[in-house]
């Protein structure tokens, strides 16, 4: 019991919503383009390349915004290259994604010894990083609990913030209607004069706008530098998130909400020593199962037909035919 | 003929505009391409040495790149060969150190339990697919850092030498895969990499379960019409891919490391399925595309000396062929692009 | 019949809400549409009736700016005009409803609806008022919907309303309906009608295709009757009887072509009982199918394309569960086999989707002739395929099934679709199972190509082979087939012996009229 209380407390919730934080981002930014019918496995790479410009937008300028815009901007080309290549020349997307991946990755690797003629991480230069906001009036609030809303960088708000604006684009604008239009039924949206070709290429961008946040939340968050491959799978898991999400924001904020759980509870049961190496494949195993028990409910379902339906479908000449339910 | 000669020669052209690409970002760098590129050439092929090193990068991504062509042959994205390769690698490794057998079929046992260990760790993502349809692409990328992690826990904590760093004891020298040459670490590996190559195009053409397992793989309607049970090869598929990707890794620790280590084998999973993919899947032309990119990787090791360019900047050479390659749908006819027509292919 | 018909007039005016003049239309070589003249007077229910493959939907498809017309032009309320694409003719007043919804199953009703022209308020979609104006719109032209349900729930019936409605929305006073019945059940189309009537009660005007005689009958004012691309007839519907029309639709003075015959009739191989099955959105396709085929029998199965044939045919293949009932072939339950086994059972099957079912288009002829016998031998021996006897087959079938090709190592996207289809019929004609199911082997295929294709049918009918033809081409089923039983929304309707095909009583049973002995036993 003593272990549990050691384990579970407010600093891990907070833990929890910090580490969810990134991976919330870069699923959210994955959302747009699930919903528009792309199956983006590229977001590890624009995040990659997001927290890697973000550093150096940081040392160059001084200035932890700027370098979070560098970074968005470089995951903004990655999701533009992505776009092109998928949307306009309809090259296959894995493909296409798995090459953006391991282009991040060298592309990283290569500039940090250019520019800093190191190998594997860059540490100190100057790095700005993002400041924790410590919201006025928060302790008084909500006492020891206050850790839960306040202190935690700009970029974790962003994160949760983003969850009910995207419930609102995707029903209430019309972009976000269109978005899920045109990956639902593209037939219509053609049939109503919706170009699918830029609603695709708006839904990669934005896309290529939350990875980038993710990135530089990675690297300018709580801590501050670049490792290399430091995104470290979280992109996929923020597909596999998708996958079995559908992109709904909300789901995809409770998807999250357990990966950051387990991120952050493995964090957790290290410094109680367990070995680190088993501890650190929780989220992945995790992802792993999550993804295979909800393709497992989804299994396609076979009708026999009893004999009480029979009469009623016989009889539908006759009647009005049963309500039909969705397939899925 | 005509066709194949076209589909070459697109290759060809992509690999030239990713060069040209590659270049430009070389000079991003600052450093000058064209130095970058007789670095390249002279450490892959400089000497008779530089010639085996090329030779013995090459061989665990021609056996990766066996491992992707296999399942992309069957319609499937095996994205773990990384994971399988490391568990193959561990796996051989542990029967190298631990248990002592006659010198050959030492050797036999270590590989054939890094096949087991390959195909195990691909089974339940073959499963999943095979049976309910789950994207092979996420559960295997994702089961890759698993088996880094777990064989790295394996490694430090089950079975480190003593005083030794994060490595396993060295295998007895009974389990050596035996050297070719004097002047380099070169083995028979190659060996089993251009057998295999060439034994699985010829499973492919000649045996009647190649012949479903392509046509569940171009035609995945047409085969259950005609009475291919396409999830049972699907899944068998995406096993024999592991497998082989397991083969691999005992490869690689049989014959380079002779024992198994942290991080042993980065990127050689990748770098074969992109091999594979290159090679519009063929396992024959796997040899060639895997040539290539050994020596790309042999002929980084240079560059770290003699440029101030990383090693990595042929990763993105890599990675930029494959974008060029894939956007070649600009170039072909649309008849032959229609999408789902091969999911596989560019 | 509410409204009163007129003849219609032939010189341009007014008071026609849609004028084609001389439309011809051709896709290569098909003329789909030929010199083909229509004037709708406004407030009128125009039926446009015909075949398949008539050209109905062709026309409609010009008159809504999906497809341009290579001759002909157009004029909306006596105003020529130019339809570029559907936007022009919906601003010029033109509603299509398609055969396809085009709906969003997660959407509501109402955001169907507003698709596209969505009422925004703030920047944001006003869901309330999109409700709002859904429920007037619906309530005025009693298309009943609940505005906020969400569309995937909903019935077929109920996605035509919304579509309906869409068109509605955006203005139309001119409504084309593409087959609005073929989804629909009776009541359904019952109400359809009404709503019709009500358009044209406000002035407006309806266009609408069909092949469901009695419908027409009930519904329209006048009846333009199209056959192969050609306008046969325009006419007042109460001027005219079932009959004629039925007459003018088919038409045919043509003598179906019937082949000779000896009376070969032998065991049953396969006997369908109850057979039920769904179709892929898991609505019910197949209804209780009950028949045999006797070896030596060609049995048809005649039918408007859609009415449960498809289903039928991946059931007997094993490509589809049943979902009750069963079907024997020779004594073993094919609904309990897998394809494999059930072609080892002795099935042959020529799919009637043949470029996605029947052939692997990037591979060789020889390695497509292949498939379904790769575990026999001569073909294959200890796993090991024996290509030099693949191939050498394949050269012979090109020679015997005339397949125009270079050799058996071409690839099958070179052949034409003809030559294609060629390939298949080689394939499952040459190896050796008892019953052959043979769905649509014409289809697509030239005169020439015909005639081969229906020889070989009748070759192995007297080799006493076991024939299930499926075909939406009547007079392919009146010269080849012994018995021809018909299907209408997945039910056999009615049987009528080959040797006096009728096309008049197929036409009425495609057309979803009941022949006596089975309509009592439907109504049981």
């Amino acid at each position: 019991m003593e272990i549990l209380d050691k384990l579970i407390n407010v600093a891990l919730i907070a833990a929890t919503l910090r580490t969810t934080a990134p991976i919330l981002l870069v699923a959210l930014g994955g959302s747009f383009t699930t919903k528009a019918g792309i199956f983006n496995i590229g977001l590890e790479g624009q995040m990659l390349v997001g927290a890697f410009f973000a550093v150096l937008g940081s040392i160059w300028t001084g200035s932890a915004l700027a370098g979070v815009a560098c970074g968005v901007a470089a995951a903004l080309v990655f999701a533009l290259i992505f776009a092109v290549l998928v949307v306009s020349f309809k090259a296959n997307e894995v493909v296409v994604g798995l090459a953006l991946n391991i282009l991040a990755g060298g592309m990283t690797i290569s500039l940090m010894k250019a520019i800093f003629g190191t190998r594997g991480s860059i540490v100190g230069h100057g790095i700005v990083g993002l400041p924790k906001v410590q919201l006025p009036g928060a302790r008084d609030l909500l006492g020891s609990w206050a850790p839960l809303i306040s202190g935690f960088t700009p970029l974790v708000y962003v994160a949760f913030i983003a969850v009910p604006l995207l419930v609102v684009c995707y029903n209430r604008t019309r972009l976000g209607l269109y978005i899920r239009v045109v990956g639902e039924k593209p037939e219509a949206a053609e049939a109503l004069g919706i170009s699918i070709t830029r609603v695709r290429y708006i839904a990669s961008l934005l896309c290529g706008l939350l990875a980038g946040l993710a990135g530089a939340h990675l690297s300018l968050g709580y801590i501050t530098m670049f490792t290399e491959n430091m995104s470290s799978g979280r992109g996929f898991m923020a597909v596999a998130i998708l996958i079995f999400s559908n992109g709904d924001p909300l789901k995809v904020l409770a998807g999250c909400l357990l990966f950051g759980f387990a991120d952050a509870f493995s964090l957790r049961l290290q410094t109680f020593g367990y070995p680190s190496y088993l501890v650190l494949t929780v989220p992945y195993v995790v992802a792993l199962i999550a993804l295979f028990a909800l393709s497992y409910r989804a299994r396609p379902r076979v009708i026999a037909e009893t004999l009480e339906s029979m009469r009623k479908l016989l009889s539908v000449d006759k009647n009005t035919e049963p309500g039909r339910k969705n397939p899925q | 003929m005509k066709d194949h000669l076209r589909a070459v020669s697109g290759q060809v052209i992509a690999i030239g505009v990713a060069l040209l690409m590659g270049a430009i970002i070389i000079l991003m760098v600052g450093e000058s391409p064209l130095r970058v590129f007789m670095t390249l050439l002279r450490g892959a092929f400089g000497d008779q040495e530089k010639i085996a090193g090329t030779l013995l990068q090459t061989t665990p991504i021609l056996i990766c790149g066996v491992a992707a062509c296999i399942g992309l042959r069957g319609g499937m994205f095996n994205v773990g060969i990384e994971g399988q390769l490391f568990l193959g690698g561990f796996a051989a490794a542990w029967v190298g150190f631990a248990m002592p057998l006659p010198a050959g079929i030492h050797t036999l046992a270590a590989l054939a339990l890094a096949v087991v260990a390959g195909a195990a760790w691909v089974a339940i993502p073959a499963y999943f697919r095979a049976r309910y349809n789950t994207n092979e692409v996420v559960s295997t990328i994702l089961s890759n850092y698993v088996a880094v992690l777990l064989t790295s826990y394996f490694t430090i904590f089950l079975f480190k030498r003593p005083g030794g760093w994060s490595e396993t004891p060295p295998i007895l020298a009974t389990s050596y895969l035996p050297e070719i040459f004097t002047f380099s670490r070169l083995n028979w590996g190659l060996v089993i990499g251009l057998v295999l190559a060439v034994g699985a195009a010829l499973v492919f053409r000649y045996t009647k379960w190649g012949y479903g397992v392509t046509m569940v793989g171009s035609a995945p309607k047409f085969a259950e019409y005609g009475g291919v049970n396409v999830k049972r090869q699907g899944f068998l598929v995406l096993l024999l891919s592991g497998a082989v990707g397991g083969l691999a890794g005992g490869v690689e620790t049989l014959g380079v490391h002779h024992r198994f280590m942290e991080g042993f084998a980065p990127g050689f999973g990748f770098d074969g399925l992109i091999a594979a993919l290159l090679a519009n899947g063929s396992p024959v032309a796997t040899i060639f595309t895997a040539l290539f990119f050994g020596a790309l990787r042999n002929g980084s090791l240079l560059l770290e000396v003699d440029t101030s360019a990383s090693r990595e900047i042929i990763t993105v050479i890599q990675a930029l062929i494959i974008l060029s390659v894939s956007a070649q749908v600009l170039v072909r006819k649309r008849g032959d692009s229609q999408a789902g027509e091969r999911r596989w292919k560019f | 019949m509410s409204n009163t018909p007129g003849s219609p007039t032939l010189h341009s005016n007014a008071a026609m809400a849609v004028e084609l003049t001389g439309i011809t239309k051709r896709f290569g070589a098909f003329v789909a549409n030929d010199g083909i003249d229509l004037a709708v007077r406004r407030g009128e229910i125009r039926a446009i009736i015909g075949e398949n493959g008539a050209g109905k939907t062709t026309l409609m498809n010009i008159l809504f700016g999906l497809l341009q017309p290579d001759e002909g032009s157009i004029r909306l309320n006596g105003e020529e005009i130019v339809i570029a694409d559907p936007s022009v003719a919906i601003k010029a007043g033109l509603g299509m409803v398609h055969q396809h919804f085009k709906l969003v199953p997660s959407l509501s009703v109402a955001d169907n609806v507003f698709l596209g022209m969505e009422i925004r308020r703030h920047g944001l979609i006003d869901h309330a008022a999109q409700v709002e104006r859904t429920r007037e719109l619906s309530k005025r032209f009693g298309l009943q919907v609940d505005p906020t349900e969400r569309v995937g729930l909903l019935s077929v019936g109920i996605e035509q309303r919304i579509e309906i409605l869409k068109v509605l929305v955006r203005g139309a006073r001119t409504i084309i309906l593409d087959e609005p019945t073929a989804v629909l059940t009776p009541q359904e189309s019952r109400e359809l009608f009404q709503t019709l009537r009500s358009f044209v009660a406000e002035g407006m005007t309806v266009i609408f295709i069909s092949h469901h005689l009695e419908e027409v009958m009930e519904v329209s004012d006048t009846v333009t009757v199209l056959r192969n691309g050609r306008k046969v007839a325009t006419r007042p519907t109460a001027e005219l009887s079932k009959d004629e029309l039925v007459h003018m639709m088919v038409g045919r003075e043509v003598s179906f072509d019937r082949r000779a015959r000896a009376s070969l009739h032998g065991d049953v191989v396969l006997e369908v009982k109850d057979l039920w099955a769904r179709d892929d959105r898991l609505l019910p396709a197949l209804r209780d199918a009950s028949f045999t085929v006797r070896s030596g029998e060609v049995v048809g199965i005649a039918g408007v394309a859609g009415n449960g044939q498809t289903e039928l045919a991946e059931v007997l293949s094993g490509l589809r569960p049943a979902s009750h009932g069963g079907a024997w072939l020779k004594g073993r339950n094919l609904t309990a086999l897998s394809p494999a086994a059930i072609r080892q059972a002795g099935l042959a099957h020529v799919p009637g989707d043949r470029m996605v079912r029947g052939v692997d288009r990037n591979a060789s002829i020889a390695a497509n002739t292949l498939m379904g016998r790769q575990h026999r031998a001569p073909w294959s021996r200890g796993g090991m395929l024996n290509w030099n006897a693949i191939n050498q087959n394949a050269e012979t079938l090109i020679k015997s099934f005339d397949i125009r090709a270079r050799a058996a190592g071409d690839a099958v996207k070179r052949l034409s679709g003809g030559n294609i289809q060629k390939v298949v019929l080689a394939r499952e004609f040459t190896n050796g199972a008892d019953f052959l199911l043979i769905d649509q082997p014409t289809r697509g295929v030239d005169i020439g190509a015909q005639e081969a294709i229906h020889d070989e049918i009748m070759r192995q009918r007297a080799a006493g082979r076991a024939i299930l033809l499926i075909s939406v081409q009547l007079d392919e089923l009146a010269a080849l087939a012994d018995r021809i039983l018909v299907m209408f929304n997945g039910r056999i309707m009615g049987e009528v012996a080959g040797d006096d095909a009728d096309e008049e009583r197929i036409g009425m049973m495609m057309a979803g009229v009941a022949a006596p002995e089975f309509a009592a036993e439907i109504a049981s």
